[in-house]
């Protein structure tokens, strides 16, 4: 294609989109709040999946002491539990560090601590972590059996609940997807075919001093990419100041929570949304043009 | 060269356009076209374009079947022809120069040769002063010259005009026809349907009558030969 053409086809396609402000805009505006939704799910969904895996990864029993036990009952009890099968490894947590660890936990918020007074209200306790999440259902009740165990735990359910969600999830973003995609496309070819029609005298003198289709199509089709672009890109941008400051607000109250970062999710996403609209764009012109060009 | 032999059409729902039409037309002719409405003129022209197929015949261009053409050909066929209309389809958003250029444009020709041709052919028409106007701002007879300009600044081998100065009074008419007449000088050959009898009178160039999709006529320096 020469350089020449190019030149003709970006201004043909400026003037066009100028020409249908309106339904230019009405387009655009559809794109952008298609993708939005569809970019929002996304997120919700690839990081429920990230807290399915963590938590998964996490296969470990947290074992309670009383208070009561003694230093050689606890010895006792940590050896017990090495010896168990499958069991990868035993971690002492005394008092003392779970203390230390919620004071971790709290942050900014120490002032907490105070209402305890001088207590210590943790129990001595061990992680024990285990090859695979299928023993942990068998050695809970057996550690719990224990001398001086007060409970054993494992967050087994929760994660199998995780992972029905993601599965629901999947599946209902296949439908929501399928769902935006068409009526994205419906919007963008509608406008197109309305351009095309404005411009339909023009096509048939182009079709009579022998332009080829592809060199009819061509500005069309741009039209519908850079709608579809342009959608994508206010979606993004929306997703992007959303997310982040969603992800300032939870680091904020609930640090717990395993929420993936802004990078590389967020380029992931948004490059995802430019394809996604722009392969739209690109889809609903030529579904527009197809039934038009057999002149 | 443009060749039919016998070209029939029949459009769906039974009427009969054209029957049996053979013509040849040698380079460099200047052809008019006549007969009573609704005869098939238009359906003659149209298949030199290939905008109506026939129904059983054949049509060589150039020595091309244009019927054996395929899709992607067509336009390469239409790029040897320039076509013109009686109502000109020019492009109201455009001004003149645009107007003609974008011809050029759509074959792809580099920007500084369309600047140099496209006021080459506003010259040959004698509009290079209005260069840019736009279509509104001119009468029919100037609008009919720039759609002129638009068909041959391809450098065509055929010119098919289909009632050229159909919409235009007498005086109008004869100024387009010697920039016909200068075109045809210059070795391309024109294909033209037309109801101006005067015109065909005056000019002596062959004439090819149809008659309810017959060719009745066909003589070297005709006359029009209807009374109006």
């Amino acid at each position: 294609m020469r350089f020449s053409t190019m030149d003709y086809f970006v201004k043909e396609t400026y003037k066009s989109i100028r020409r249908n402000g309106f339904m230019s805009f009405a387009s655009i505006s559809t794109v952008a709040v298609s993708l939005l939704v569809l970019g929002m799910f996304l997120m919700i969904f690839l990081n429920t999946n990230n807290l399915a895996q963590y938590l998964e990864s996490q296969v470990q029993v947290s074992v309670y002491m009383q208070d009561s036990a003694t230093a050689k009952e606890l010895a006792s009890v940590k050896d017990k539990l090495t010896k168990m099968p499958g069991v990868v490894k035993v971690t002492q947590v005394s008092k003392q560090q779970a203390l230390e660890r919620f004071k971790k936990r709290l942050g900014d918020q120490q002032q907490l601590l105070s209402s305890l007074g001088k207590e210590n209200p943790f129990p001595n306790s061990f992680e024990i972590q285990v090859d695979s999440p299928e023993r942990i259902k068998v050695l809970t009740p057996q550690i719990g059996q224990l001398p001086k165990v007060e409970t054993a735990k494992f967050g087994q359910e929760v994660v199998e609940h995780l992972f029905q969600l993601t599965k629901i999830l999947r599946f209902g973003g296949i439908i929501l997807v399928v769902f935006l995609a068409m009526a994205t496309l419906f919007i963008i070819s509608n406008t197109i075919r309305l351009t095309v029609f404005a411009r339909r005298k023009e096509v048939i003198i182009m079709k009579y001093v022998g332009a080829t289709d592809w060199f009819i199509r061509w500005p069309f089709l741009l039209e519908g990419m850079t709608l579809g672009f342009c959608g994508a890109v206010v979606a993004s941008l929306f997703i992007n100041s959303i997310y982040s400051g969603l992800l300032e607000r939870i680091h904020a109250t609930l640090a717990f929570l395993p929420l993936l970062p802004t990078y590389p999710l967020l380029l992931y996403v948004d490059v995802f949304l430019l394809v996604a609209g722009t392969g739209i764009g690109a889809l609903g012109s030529y579904i527009s043009l197809r039934k038009f060009l057999q002149v | 060269m443009l060749i039919m032999s016998d070209v029939s059409k029949v459009y769906p729902g039974g009427a009969m356009a054209l029957q049996d039409v053979n013509v040849h037309i040698e380079p460099g002719e200047f052809v008019f076209v006549v007969g009573p409405s609704g005869a098939g003129k238009s359906t003659f022209i149209k298949m030199l374009f290939r905008e109506v197929l026939p129904t059983t015949g054949s049509i060589f261009v150039n020595g091309v079947d244009i019927l054996s053409l395929t899709p992607k050909e067509i336009p390469f066929l239409r790029r040897q022809l320039g076509i013109i209309f009686q109502d000109y389809r020019l492009l109201p958003d455009r001004t003149v120069f645009e107007n003609v250029a974008f011809a050029m444009q759509v074959i792809e020709a580099p920007h500084r040769k369309i600047k140099r041709q496209v006021m080459n052919v506003l010259d040959l028409v004698g509009l290079r002063h209005r260069a840019n106007a736009y279509p509104n701002e001119l009468s029919g007879g100037e609008q009919q010259r720039i759609a002129i300009a638009r068909a041959i600044v391809n450098d065509p081998v055929f010119v098919i005009a289909d009632e050229p100065t159909g919409n235009l009074d007498p005086e109008t008419s004869w100024d387009i026809m010697d920039i016909f007449k200068e075109i045809n000088a210059t070795g391309t050959t024109i294909v033209m349907a037309t109801h101006d009898k005067e015109v065909v009178d005056a000019m002596g160039k062959r004439v090819i009558a149809i008659e309810k999709g017959r060719i009745v006529r066909d003589e070297k320096e005709g006359v029009y030969g209807y009374e109006i």
